[in-house]
């Protein structure tokens, strides 16, 4: 940064002071919220002046509360030197953060409403296995965080001399309303809520009560409408059922699809030398950026409306800390389709590799071995279901032969399974499919891996057969059920590649 | 000059013919001593429940006969499996195998090892052993840990391992 200031303490603009409002406010809510339980129910059961205590109440924690940001703000400084920055904290506890620029794996910013009127960012730096603190600049202008995130990326991207600043690059990738739609649909979250509110609803409908009034207002409407009641008398209860739960999903989904606009409205992305961004996000702006020779692994996932929808989602994962949350250390481009995440590929492996394909429906994947499937028959359904069926006959009588139902069932999952797995590799680096209701596959580069393990159980050893996990720093990938071979041979070609590597991992 | 070799898969360094190293013998005794403890502790519950509840002979003798063959099976495991395991040293990375029913045979090259430790328990020391533990990157599942070696080859492994992973410091 070639401010003259450089050593001096800085102090974020005021505005910041929000920031600290709402992390007391999160603080308070992740780790003291059972104390304030009783409070309320103190309240609650005093019937007295209720409603002059909680102005009272209400009144002092808001007065702690903006006192608490306030002091926060003050104590809260920061100094940019060359190569790292330095974040002093805390009214009561101090603390001192010195986060080097090296360690920095990504520069991201948020921007909620005032502080996009404001021209104000809060800016997260994701460090590589730090001591689980991140470092956190709020509301600072937008030039300065461009400004940072650009010398820090800088460092790198100037010993690697790559091209200069690319200002007004071409998006590689822009999502409009369609594909909000999309994320919307696919959100798991949804489909969880649904199950679990079905059968919420049904019992709702069941209540006598809203059921009378419902039948009878149905019924006064078929009246004045003329028709004949006594016909539909039987339908109408699963008439009010079934429409109660189909409310209720297209509830759900429209609030997941609204969910996914707050997010991802207008999302784009961008590659800007060595750095990939990506912003987006109704109101509050999410800004994210990842270096691109930190990628770990690409992954492409999808669930079953993904599959229908022929859509995946992509992510980028790079070395995690262990104690750290994993979905802070992804790059996530919410939706693509196979083409365009393969020929995102040899972008983000920048010339190294990323000539294979990653689309499971690729011809070119090599199956594992079908013995995969007849072990999992074998060991997860055969000899379970046998064993249960014969003590619940013995228990409960024929009817017991019902737990045989678990045989045919594990074996269409496992009969999924094998047909869905697959592996390929070149040179470079290797693909691997896996999936059930949709598909999955996840590609590594081989110089990156961390350490290879072969096992084999007693079956595979009879069958010639091992699997392979490779290990990455953002987690592990295995192969299973491929010829003992094979595995040692990529095993040993793995090693070859990464003892013979001359470049760094992360 | 750079030069690039074509690389044939079959000429790759296997390892058919390495020499695997075994534990120290004395652990295998150490194990058996530490599972014959928890044995004799767990008879004390078990006594107890019989001699309190005043258990018929039948579930008595299935009791004690259960404690028997697990008793047998804690003191004879050792002594399979730690011959089973077994680790080697070569020029770029470290082998390391084990299990009887399931197998499985580790590779850590040198250039990923973030930091080496080594550590020992009251009890290793009585037998002078000492646990080796190798840490690479990924968080917790990402480190291979080589228990029940002499204290002085532990200290042996830890400073090559250290001198080869620091010879490899890469250009980033």
């Amino acid at each position: 940064m070639k401010s003259p200031d450089i050593e001096a303490w800085h102090r974020t603009s005021p505005f910041a002071i929000l920031f600290f409002f709402g992390k007391i406010i999160r603080l308070i809510t992740k780790n003291a919220w059972q104390s304030f339980a009783p409070l309320f129910a103190f309240l609650i059961a005093y019937k007295g002046d209720l409603v002059s205590k909680l102005i009272l109440g209400g009144s002092v924690a808001a007065v702690a509360l903006i006192v608490g940001a306030v002091l926060s703000w003050l104590f809260f400084r920061y100094q940019i030197h060359d190569d790292s920055i330095l974040i002093r904290s805390g009214v009561i506890k101090k603390k001192q953060l010195d986060i080097k620029f090296d360690r920095i794996q990504a520069v991201n910013t948020q921007q909620n409403l005032l502080y996009r009127v404001l021209g104000l960012v809060t800016v997260t730096f994701d460090t590589a296995g730090s001591a689980g603190d991140e470092g956190n600049l709020p509301a600072v202008t937008r030039e300065f965080a461009n400004e940072l995130r650009k010398n820090i990326g800088g460092r790198k991207t100037a010993k690697a001399d790559d091209e200069g600043p690319a200002e007004a690059t071409e998006p590689l990738l822009k999502l409009d309303w369609r594909d909000m739609i999309r994320i919307g649909l696919a959100d798991r979250r949804a489909l969880i809520i649904v199950a679990f509110i079905g059968p919420l609803m049904e019992q709702v409908g069941n209540m006598e009560q809203v059921g009378d009034n419902l039948e009878k207002s149905i019924e006064n409407a078929l009246l004045s409408a003329n028709l004949d009641v006594s016909q539909l008398d039987v339908g109408t209860g699963t008439l009010i059922v079934v429409g109660i739960f189909f409310a209720a999903v297209f509830l759900l989904v429209s609030v997941s699809i609204a969910a996914a606009f707050l997010q991802y409205h207008n999302f784009e992305l961008y590659l800007d030398g060595r750095t990939l961004r990506s912003h987006g996000g109704l109101i509050t702006r999410h800004e994210h950026s990842m270096d691109i020779e930190k990628i770990q692994t690409i992954r492409l996932q999808q669930g079953v409306v993904q599959n229908w929808l022929g859509r995946f989602r992509m992510t980028l994962r790079q070395a995690i800390s262990g104690r750290k949350q994993r979905s802070q250390k992804m790059f996530t481009i919410p939706v693509v389709t196979a083409e365009l995440a393969d020929n995102l590929r040899p972008l983000l492996l920048a010339a190294e590799a990323g000539r294979l394909t990653q689309n499971p429906r690729a011809e070119r994947f090599q199956a594992i071995s079908p013995y995969h499937m007849r072990s999992r028959i074998l060991f997860a359904g055969l000899v379970p279901a046998v064993m249960l069926t014969a003590l619940l006959v013995l228990e409960v009588g024929i009817v017991g032969l019902v737990a045989l139902v678990w045989l045919p069932l594990v074996g269409l999952v496992s009969w999924r399974n094998w047909k869905r797995a697959g592996y390929l590799h070149d040179d470079n680096e290797i693909v691997r499919r896996s999936g059930l209701l949709g598909y999955r596959t996840v590609s590594l580069l081989f110089r990156k891996v961390q350490r290879v393990t072969i096992s084999q159980s007693r079956y595979q050893r009879h069958k010639k057969l091992a699997s392979l996990r490779v290990y990455m720093a953002s987690g592990s990938v295995r192969i299973p059920y491929i010829a003992h071979e094979t595995a040692t041979q990529l095993r040993d070609y793995i090693l070859y590649k990464v003892e013979s590597s001359q470049r760094a991992w992360h | 000059m750079f030069q690039n070799p074509e690389i044939a898969l079959s000429e790759l360094p296997g390892t058919d013919d390495v020499q695997w190293q075994t534990l120290d013998p004395s652990y295998k005794g150490l194990r058996r001593l530490q599972n014959s403890l928890g044995i004799v502790a767990a008879a004390v519950p078990l006594v107890t429940v019989t001699v309190a509840a005043n258990l018929p002979l039948l579930p008595a003798v299935i009791l004690f006969a259960c404690w028997i063959l697990l008793a047998a099976l804690l003191l004879t495991w050792p002594g399979i499996s730690l011959p089973k395991r077994g680790y080697v040293l070569r020029d770029k990375d470290i082998l390391f195998r084990k299990g009887v029913i399931w197998r499985s045979v580790t590779a850590i090259p040198f250039n990923r090892i973030q930091h080496v430790e080594t550590s020992s328990t009251p009890f290793d020391r009585k037998f002078d052993l000492a646990t080796l533990q190798l840490f690479t990157a990924g968080g917790s599942s990402g480190d291979l840990k080589i228990d029940g070696l002499s204290t002085a080859v532990a200290e042996q492994l830890r400073v090559f391992i250290l001198e080869k992973a620091g010879a490899s410091i890469e250009i980033a």
